[in-house]
């Protein structure tokens, strides 16, 4: 009777070991060992071989048919600035595939009637030019109008001869920087606001508009010292006595005269 | 007793012959296609067979076309440069990745689609030999300074493992991914992904 009933618990405790371990079906393998397995590498590259040469001789003489018709009828600045790598204003659609060495599969054109917008299929790697890389083109009859390129600071358009040369470049980029300084200000982060216009001051010295900016934060962190030295700086860079003969052209800072020279005099008392 | 001695000799010399023969190094030269799985531990099967989907993921694109391909169709046919950066192993096994690195490596430069540049770890070297011929070499053989091609993309990558085991069965789980990222930009242009399982079982005693 004892012996019946050890074997039953023993039977039932395998059992229940059984139940427990973890169930599953047999493995397959997909590769037995000691099997022969051919590598596919030099296939695929073959093939890529294949592919990128083909692929390269017909761009070639994709890019060798628009480079000629670009060189065929340009200016003598336009020739120069295609031989630069570089956009200008009047090319027509071939010379900018050309300046800026891409194809038409880099473009999306939009547009209709006389006016056309030529932006990059890719934007993470889109066609550059010597400058940066190319936020869009406007063509107008056939001819670039505008051109826009993506900078650290924003967007940068160039719509005239002017605004392409170091001078218009940093006008452009010292307008984005103050851009940003303000919104900083206006956060009421002077220090990053002052990083920003010290950025700009140093692309574009001598400008009226960026000392003052300037001369405010520095007086906001109360800094007089300095803003002080700024506030004296802004008005003799706008020369006050050629203020009277200009008349309009300085009216816009009329006010901001009238701010700095107030706040020299409150600084001034206030360092005594 | 001197029948019964002799055999014993010669029982003795057999087993002599044959022990020293069953200890003898074998060695057997085999293909390099072939796959030999020992301890199931990462081993040069894993290695081919990333490199082998690495190779052939990097040639296909989801629109049809490699990135290379894409690249050169929007940049007027110009080749797409490449820098080698840092695959990380993150396993708990020793797993030499250069081996399908350099796998990758050859294979951009076959395919004709991608160039390849020389790595943070291999330029050292180029750099202290260009410097030392700016005093030494004729000037008419001097390498020049400053003429390095820069890469548009960083191939970065890292190995994963997951292990599982019960008795004396294990299941082990690799994961190698590798990107391309723009250097300019951060966008990621490629991601490259091979997963590998392997069963090991092995018997609770041995002889």
């Amino acid at each position: 009777m004892m012996k019946t009933s050890t074997i039953s618990a023993l039977a039932l405790a395998a059992l229940a070991a059984g139940g427990c371990a973890p169930r599953m079906r047999p493995v397959r393998a997909i590769q037995p060992n000691g099997a022969i397995v051919r590598s596919t590498q030099d296939d695929d590259v073959a093939r890529a071989r294949a592919e990128g040469s083909s692929e390269r001789a017909r761009l070639a003489t994709e890019q060798d048919q628009v480079m000629g018709s670009a060189l065929a009828a340009c200016t003598p600045m336009l020739c120069n600035a295609i031989a630069r790598g570089e956009l200008a204003v009047g090319m027509t659609r071939e010379q900018v595939l050309a300046a800026t060495h891409s194809s038409a599969a880099a473009w999306d054109e939009r547009g209709g009637g006389g006016i056309a917008t030529l932006s990059p299929r890719d934007d993470a790697s889109g066609p550059k030019d010597v400058v940066s890389q190319i936020a869009f083109v406007t063509l107008e009859n056939g001819r670039v109008a505008s051109y826009a390129y993506r900078e650290p600071q924003g967007v940068r358009v160039v719509s005239s001869a002017a605004d392409a040369t170091a001078g218009g470049q940093a006008r452009a980029r010292a307008g984005q920087l103050l851009r940003e300084g303000d919104e900083f200000a206006l956060a009421g982060d002077f220090d990053r606001a002052l990083n920003y216009y010290d950025r700009a001051d140093i692309i574009q010295p001598d400008d009226p508009a960026t000392t003052l900016r300037i001369a405010r934060a520095l007086d906001k962190q109360l800094r007089p010292y300095e803003a002080l030295i700024r506030y004296q700086l802004f008005l003799h860079q706008l020369e006050i006595e050629r203020i009277h003969a200009y008349g309009d052209a300085y009216a816009q800072y009329g006010a901001a005269v009238a701010e700095a020279r107030s706040r020299i005099i409150v600084l001034e008392r206030g360092g005594r | 007793m001197n029948t019964l001695t002799r055999g014993l000799r010669a029982a003795l010399a057999t087993a002599a012959i044959l022990v020293s023969g069953g200890c003898a190094t074998q060695v057997t030269r085999v293909s390099p296609d072939q796959q030999i799985d020992l301890s199931g531990r990462w081993n040069d099967v894993d290695s081919r067979q990333v490199a082998d989907a690495m190779v052939r993921q990097s040639f296909q694109g989801d629109l049809g076309q490699s990135w290379a391909m894409q690249y050169m169709q929007t940049h007027g046919g110009r080749r797409p440069t490449v820098i080698v950066g840092t695959i990380r192993n993150r396993s708990m096994e020793h797993i030499p990745v250069e081996t399908f690195v350099r796998d990758l490596e050859r294979a951009y430069l076959g395919s004709g689609q991608v160039q390849v540049v020389a790595s943070s770890e291999e330029r050292a070297e180029v750099r202290d030999e260009r410097a030392d011929q700016q005093e030494n070499a004729a000037a008419d053989t001097r390498a020049r300074m400053g003429r390095e091609h820069g890469a548009q993309y960083m191939l970065q990558g890292d190995i994963s493992q997951i292990n599982d085991r019960e008795g004396g069965r294990r299941v082990v789980y690799y994961q190698v991914d590798m990107t391309l990222v723009d250097l300019e930009t951060n966008a990621k242009t490629w991601t490259g992904q091979h997963k590998i399982k392997k069963v090991v079982e092995q018997p609770r005693f041995r002889l």
